[in-house]
């Protein structure tokens, strides 16, 4: 199947590489641009582990074609560092224990961080209702929800 | 508190780092050069005759490197064999392929290997397979009835196993006595039904063979939860010397027991890498996840319980029919196995008798999943308690306390013959009650029915029998392999410490306990010892691996490991001293003499670089500063605790809202409370899926039905309510640290609590909710039923 150029600005840098139509924008991420950050739980648009920001918003990359992201600006959680500074909701996921197998982490870290930009200050209750696209199997969530509630009170006290 | 104080600690996890940074390497990320990739034709059918398979278009597609049909496997490779082969048990295995016939939905029948998954998807396609389906058999009742339909026709018929539990009487205190079932003054009895689901990890499986001609040698990345034993299985399976084969683990996206088996997969990708002298990789996708991934807990039970007018148990006798699947997996029937084990529960219930049979149906086959049958024995001991409590019209926290096991009575040699080493159960249960205020619950409970607010109060209490497991009695009960774990510990010239383990991590912070222990015991920083795991070539042998056994076998083999070390210190720090070895102590990283008023010392980096140089060793001891020490537990942990669930159930929706969910949990003395309570979370909500969403259903012609994540439910943020964690803490008296297993401990009662707290809050219409999971709509159903 014949390959087109594909040219992406990912977490920062421009990057053009050479995909079939066809494929994902997370298999690109992953297998064409070596950003394995980006898992893959489901290929179906349920789990949410594949989260990344297209453009700011937060995207599924296993229900894009790469091809559909041409000319976008992809956050994946690897550029969520900055100037090696961790990002609050990076160093709140590990400070409150919001991680186990670290495989949903990265979509869910970015999903919290929708969240903030959206809701600087959530209730319990909202980070449950507005996180609930993204699944984890090992936490039961609790202290996802610390610490996304953790990182907006760091990110609060900053800004205030 | 010093610095070296680390057991107990909340010190944050050594794995995050990466995992936040997203750069963990999973299988999924390991990319060697020149991979070729896998794809897997599997079984649309429950149960058909393959006449023929034609691959000759696959084989000619593009990108195509090999394509494997039942023909295409060498002579020389076998199936992966069942290691817990109790007496009577069928014999059965897992081969790379089905053979002849297919069993179940998803059983792989071919596989291609092309340079992309997608060209190797595209040539599935290409696959001509001749199947001439069969009747199916999807009821695990009906597949025991005369006449049935036969999956495996070398059986003879569809029974696994017929295990009786009775008579198992260790201090001839226990029995079966069905007199007494003929006499008592009342008898309960329940037919309980626990729906199919599993651990469903969210990290798919995966494996990459890489076989290297030049130096005979199969270096296999994989998710095995027991890395060790799935080398020794994989050698044997392909004919290979086990020196052959190395098994890397990178990090696994969660495990829950599923991955502790081996698959046709793997079998798969080492022929293929073999044939072609490539790495080639397979990753399974979640429709794969979902039907060719060991299921579990599906069972029917039936319990009778006879009990005195007073509440008094004098004996339970049941049935427990296990819906294995198509065949036996990696361990047999051992889960229906541990819930006949299990079901006694805290109570001295010392009159028992379990049937136990497992009954192959046209599914796939139930196996190894986070808490191996023991949630479904409490399921049946906590359901059959409630049910006895409102026959008697008894308090069912009263019943539970009267019936306990007592602090003085351990060690207790439970009625299906395992031994509880100890506990404090009354306790738990009354820490639950406080903790959640009980009888003001019970007094609200009474004035909302008033105002047609139906809230239920559920409670469970649990063993958890964990650490397997002495080696004698895995032997003892047909398990083959061994119950030990091992570890060794090097110190480095600089004094700093490496520990060796063959626990292999799935998420639950192994790496950060096992170096909690050991700079605990070594009395230095958390930071100066490393640890390695995941590689066959470097670590100790683990036969094992699961079932609570990080911290109360494995930290219990670095502890060994380090009191060595810690002796040979003194030795050689009695030289540097000048003193006698008696007279000197190892404390804090520090060799010192005892109750020397002026403090004279080594530091474990002075007595480390003396016995790397060896100019001066004592008689008799060798140069380096490490130790390897194996250690086979001399029993089980019994850990233990109580759940307390406080729910509303919207008759008219049959939804359930909770209210309060308190976890009190005896896992003994703990290592890391952050980790603890993580695993507790998880746990519970695992569970709380089971009992409320997860269920693999199948249609009559075995064809599954929930193929995806819109079908199969997982618990979400919302499905799962906030957890209050309290600890009741009664040392195990045979482990070094007292520790006991925890890691599955979470998913034993949450089933009962909820099925409690839904028939406590439908009473007054006497729904009993005795078929997990308690979806809306079977709940609206029940609750239809009742009101007419």
């Amino acid at each position: 199947m014949g390959q087109v150029a594909i040219t992406l600005n990912v977490n920062g840098r421009n990057q053009t590489t050479l995909a079939e139509p066809r494929e994902i924008l997370a298999d690109v991420l992953r297998d064409r641009l070596g950003l394995t950050g980006t898992h893959l739980g489901c290929e179906h648009g349920v789990c949410g582990a594949c989260t990344v920001l297209l453009d700011g918003e937060m995207v599924r990359s296993c229900l894009l074609f790469a091809v559909q992201a041409q000319g976008s600006e992809v956050t994946t959680i690897e550029g969520l560092e900055q100037d090696g500074e961790l990002h609050p909701m990076q160093k709140a996921f590990s400070e409150y224990h919001g991680l186990q197998c670290g495989f949903c982490t990265p979509g869910m870290i970015l999903a919290g961080v929708d969240l903030l930009k959206r809701n600087p200050d959530p209730t319990a209750d909202e980070v449950r209702d507005d996180m609930g696209g993204n699944i984890c199997r090992c936490t039961g969530y609790q202290k996802i929800v610390e610490s996304v509630l953790g990182a907006a009170r760091e990110m609060n006290e900053v800004t205030s | 508190m010093t610095t070296t104080q680390w057991i107990g600690a909340r010190a944050p996890r050594r794995e995050d780092p990466a995992l936040i940074r997203g750069r963990g390497r999973y299988v999924a990320d390991i990319n060697l050069p020149g991979t070729l990739h896998m794809a897997i034709l599997r079984s649309p059918y429950g149960h058909a005759r393959i006449n023929s398979i034609d691959a000759s278009e696959a084989r000619a597609a593009d990108g195509v490197h090999m394509v494997i049909t039942p023909d295409d496997i060498p002579d020389h490779v076998t199936e992966f064999p069942v290691i817990w082969r109790l007496p009577g048990q069928k014999d059965s295995g897992t081969p790379a392929l089905a053979q002849g016939k297919v069993r179940y939905v998803g059983e792989p029948v071919a596989a291609v290997v092309a340079e992309s998954r997608y060209l190797a998807e595209d040539a599935l396609d290409g696959i001509d397979v001749d199947y001439e389906p069969l009747d199916a058999v999807t009821d695990c009742e009906a597949a025991l009835e005369e006449g049935a339909t036969v999956i495996n026709e070398d059986w003879g018929d569809n029974v696994a196993i017929h295990h009786v539990f009775a008579g198992y009487n260790a201090l001839g205190v226990c029995g079966y006595e069905p007199e007494v079932f003929d006499n008592a003054d009342e008898i309960v009895r329940g037919r309980l039904t626990i729906g199919r689901h599993s651990g469903i990890p969210l990290e798919t499986r995966g494996i990459v063979a890489d076989w290297d001609e030049i130096h005979g040698r199969l270096t296999v990345h994989s998710e095995s939860q027991v890395a060790s034993l799935f080398r020794t299985e994989l050698a044997a399976s392909l004919g290979l010397p086990e020196t052959a084969v190395r098994v890397l683990t990178p990090n696994m996206g969660g495990g829950f027991g599923n991955k502790w088996d081996r698959y046709p997969e793997d079998l798969l990708v080492s022929i293929a890498s073999m044939e072609l002298g490539k790495p080639v990789k397979w990753i399974g996708d979640r429709r794969e996840g979902l039907m060719a991934t060991v299921h579990g807990r599906a069972q029917v039970q039936e319990w009778e319980m006879a009990l005195q007018s007073d509440g008094t148990i004098l004996g339970l006798r049941g049935k427990v029919i296990n819906d294995l699947g198509a065949h036996l997996h990696s361990v047999g029937i051992g889960p229906a196995w541990v819930t006949g084990a299990a079901a006694p529960n805290q109570y001295k219930i010392t009159n028992y008798y379990c049937d136990v049979i497992a009954a192959a149906t046209n599914k796939t086959p139930s196996s190894t999943f986070r808490g191996f049958g023991g949630p479904e024995g409490i399921f049946g001991a906590e359901r059959m308690m409630d049910k006895a409590a409102k026959h008697l019209g008894m308090d069912p926290a009263e019943l539970r306390r009267m019936n306990m096991i007592q602090p003085d009575e351990f060690p207790w040699f439970n009625a299906a013959g395992a031994v509880y080493d100890s506990g404090n159960f009354p306790a738990c249960l009354d820490k639950a009650l406080e903790a959640a205020d009980y009888d003001r619950l019970r007094a609200e409970q009474a004035e909302l029915r008033e105002q047609g607010i139906c809230r239920g109060i559920g409670i469970a209490s649990y063993i958890h029998v964990s650490g397997f497991g002495p080696s004698p009695i895995l032997g003892y009960l047909s398990y083959y392999t061994g119950g030990y774990e091992g570890s060794t510990v090097k110190v480095d010239p600089n004094g700093k410490a490496t520990v060796y383990t063959g626990m292999i991590p799935m998420g639950q912070g192994t790496e950060t306990t096992l170096a909690q222990v050991a700079a605990h015991h070594l009395g230095i920083d958390m930071d100066d010892v490393r640890v390695v795991w995941g590689d066959t070539d470097q670590t100790p042998y683990t036969g094992f691996g699961s079932a609570g056994s990080r911290s109360n076998v494995a930290a219990v083999a670095v502890i060994r490991a380090i009191d060595e070390i810690k002796a040979k210190a003194v030795r050689i720090g009695a030289g540097m001293l000048e003193a006698d070895a008696e007279d000197l102590e190892y404390a804090d990283g520090m060799v010192s003499v005892k109750g020397a008023e002026e403090m004279r010392s080594v530091s474990l980096a002075q007595v480390a670089q003396q016995a790397y140089w060896a100019h001066a060793l004592p008689e008799g001891d060798q140069p380096f500063l490490e130790a390897t020490y194996v250690y086979d537990p001399p029993n089980f942990t019994t850990a233990s605790g109580c759940h307390l669930v406080v729910l509303d159930v919207d008759i008219n929706t049959g939804k359930i809202t909770f209210r309060n969910y308190v976890v009190v949990d005896d896992c003994g003395p703990v290592i890391n409370p952050l980790l603890v309570e993580g695993q507790i979370h998880g746990g519970v909500a695992q569970a709380l899926g089971g009992a409320l969403l997860e269920e693999f259903v199948y249609d009559e012609d075995g064809q599954l039905l929930t193929t995806s994540f819109m079908d199969y439910l997982l618990p979400s943020f919302t499905d799962v309510p906030e957890m209050e964690i309290h600890h009741v803490v009664t040392p195990s008296p045979h482990t070094d640290g007292g520790f006991k297993g925890m890691g599955e401990a979470g998913t034993f009662p949450p089933g009962a609590a909820v099925a409690n707290a839904v028939s406590d809050a439908l009473s007054h219409l006497g729904v009993e909710a005795d078929e997990l999971p308690i979806t809306p709509s079977r709940l609206w159903g029940l609750i239809q039923e009742a009101t007419g």
